[in-house]
């Protein structure tokens, strides 16, 4: 039996706006309000009538503050999901359908926007939410050290061949060099230059790692009545899923012997899937948030597509690039080759894909996996379909 | 009310105290006997608010480490590269994490580690920090 918030939403519009670091041309309230006002176009719809903002990830931008330059003639909802990370991204379309279904609010945006000259870094901001003086006692201050500590049990441990990484961040960049909005647009991966980039922090060397570009990105979600009128073909959310389980969170490395290793979403995977009455052999497409490789591999083991034991056979460049891979992953190039403005490209691509837009269509895909950010203490998903 | 260089302070204000003593303290619940780390208020396994902190000996096995190259920000005291140790106590089932010495030294999931107290400096700070080497 699929879940209460099944096709009941869909998203109708899209927008996304991405510079290189330290070149908007806005300062990022403007950025979020242009990405906001291109969904509304995108979707034909009355900026005005936006009644509803969910974000993630601590962003800056309060949504009561976006009134004047919407036109927002009454606001109905107004909230986003904890944690400092990605963890939130899908979280955000549970909220926002929530909501809808329920009456409260009848067109939610999903939006993040990260300038750095407003909001600094990204991997600054993610740590100081969780910094204390048990990590900084350790050198433990950045987000990269803390999943190359978890990656390293991941290979060393639990057996996970390095090589999984490497197919994995080929696969992205594949997917960027063909997509004219990426960073890596045009640049095939020099396969010599990952192998022996800077080290990071072991086991990830440079290319290993997502890098922070700045911008904003919008989704405008209504009740799938409305969005079958609106400009675009309808792309209804079929579950979505946040939380954790006992032995897992913000435990200063304390987590479950099990678990220390995966990305938490095994608490999430039985409530994701069966709320979209789906498998993971169901799924056509995954946009994978991959703040670092190995945290991408975890994502795709722990959402149920391959095992510790099948995973060098299942994650293989072939089996994850578009047309033809047996479940292409992150068609856009991803947090690592389209550009990393806190995932929401991830989510942006998942909608764009159904629609036949993506620069990298995946022929008659009709349902996209969106696996946020893998690895923070409270992780989201959600499942995405077009009829 | 011990002071911190970072975040609020949880529950584990003697953990700090007794670091800044030269050695390690951690919390057994009264009601259970369960060892909760990071420390609680309240267990929530038996409801009990008492929690005695007991002395352990730092000693233990690596559970996970990294060796960080890039120059972060806040790690400016930190000759680079240096290696970070996540280590399993043998006494009690807490981890915990700290620096290995020789700064930037080779260490496998599984070694065997003995830790010291030391102070390091954080954004102009002195904080209490674990140093871990290979047992002799």
């Amino acid at each position: 039996m699929t879940g209460f918030l099944y096709k009941k939403t869909a998203v109708a519009g899209v927008g996304y706006r991405q510079y290189p670091r330290g070149t908007a041309d806005m300062p990022e309230r403007g950025v979020l309000v242009r990405a906001i006002i291109d969904a509304c176009d995108d979707a034909g719809f009355d900026p005005a009538d936006i009644d509803g903002f969910v974000s993630y990830g601590d962003d800056h931008n309060e949504p009561v503050r976006l009134m004047s330059d919407l036109g927002t003639k009454e606001l109905n909802l107004s909230t986003q999901v904890w944690g400092g990370g990605g963890g939130g991204i899908a979280g955000t379309f549970q909220l926002a359908a929530s909501a809808i279904v329920t009456g409260q609010a009848k067109a939610v945006v999903i939006f993040r926007a990260l300038v750095e000259g407003n909001s600094g870094r990204l991997a600054e901001a993610v740590m100081a939410h969780h910094l204390n003086d048990h990590m900084v006692g350790a050198g433990m201050v950045a987000p990269a050290q803390i999943c190359a500590m978890r990656a390293q049990r991941m290979f060393e441990y639990h057996g996970v061949p390095q090589s999984t990484c490497e197919e994995l961040v080929r696969a992205s960049y594949y997917h960027g060099s063909r997509n004219p909005d990426a960073v890596a647009y045009g640049k095939d991966l020099d396969i010599d230059n990952y192998r022996t980039s800077r080290w990071i922090a072991e086991p990830f060397r440079l290319f290993d790692c997502s890098r922070e570009n700045d911008g904003a990105g919008a989704l405008l979600m209504v009740s799938s009545d409305v969005a079958k009128d609106l400009a675009k073909n309808p792309v209804k959310l079929l579950s979505a899923a946040q939380g954790a389980e006992k032995g897992w969170g913000d435990l200063l490395e304390n987590d479950d012997p099990d678990l220390y290793a995966t990305t938490g979403f095994r608490a999430i995977r039985q409530r994701l899937f069966a709320q979209a009455g789906l498998t993971p052999a169901d799924i056509d497409v995954v946009q994978l948030y991959e703040n670092f490789s190995a945290q991408g591999v975890a994502s795709l083991i722990d959402h149920g597509f391959c095992t510790y034991e099948n995973v060098a056979e299942f994650v293989r460049f072939e089996n994850l690039i578009a047309p033809n891979g047996k479940l292409p992953v992150n068609t856009s190039g991803g947090n690592f080759a389209h550009g990393f403005v806190h995932g929401i490209i991830c989510a942006v691509e998942a909608i764009r894909q159904l629609r036949g837009e993506s620069a990298n269509p995946v022929p008659d895909a009709k349902t996209c996996l969106l696996a946020g950010g893998p690895g923070s203490p409270t992780i989201s998903s959600a499942i995405f379909g077009v009829d | 009310m011990a002071e911190t260089a970072t975040a609020p302070i949880g529950a584990e204000g003697r953990y700090w105290e007794a670091l800044r003593e030269g050695h390690l303290e951690l919390p057994q619940c009264a009601g259970c006997g369960r060892w909760h780390w990071p420390a609680v208020f309240r267990c929530g396994e038996c409801g009990s608010w008492q929690h005695d902190w007991k002395k352990q000996p730092l000693v233990g096995t690596v559970f996970s480490w990294t060796r960080t190259h890039h120059p972060f920000g806040g790690t400016e005291s930190i000759e680079k590269p240096f290696t970070s140790v996540l280590v399993t106590l043998d006494a009690v089932p807490v981890r915990l994490i700290g620096i290995l010495r020789p700064t930037g030294g080779n260490v496998a999931i599984g070694d065997h580690l003995e830790g010291q107290v030391a102070t390091m400096k954080f954004r102009g700070r002195d904080l209490p920090a674990i140093r871990w080497s290979k047992s002799l």
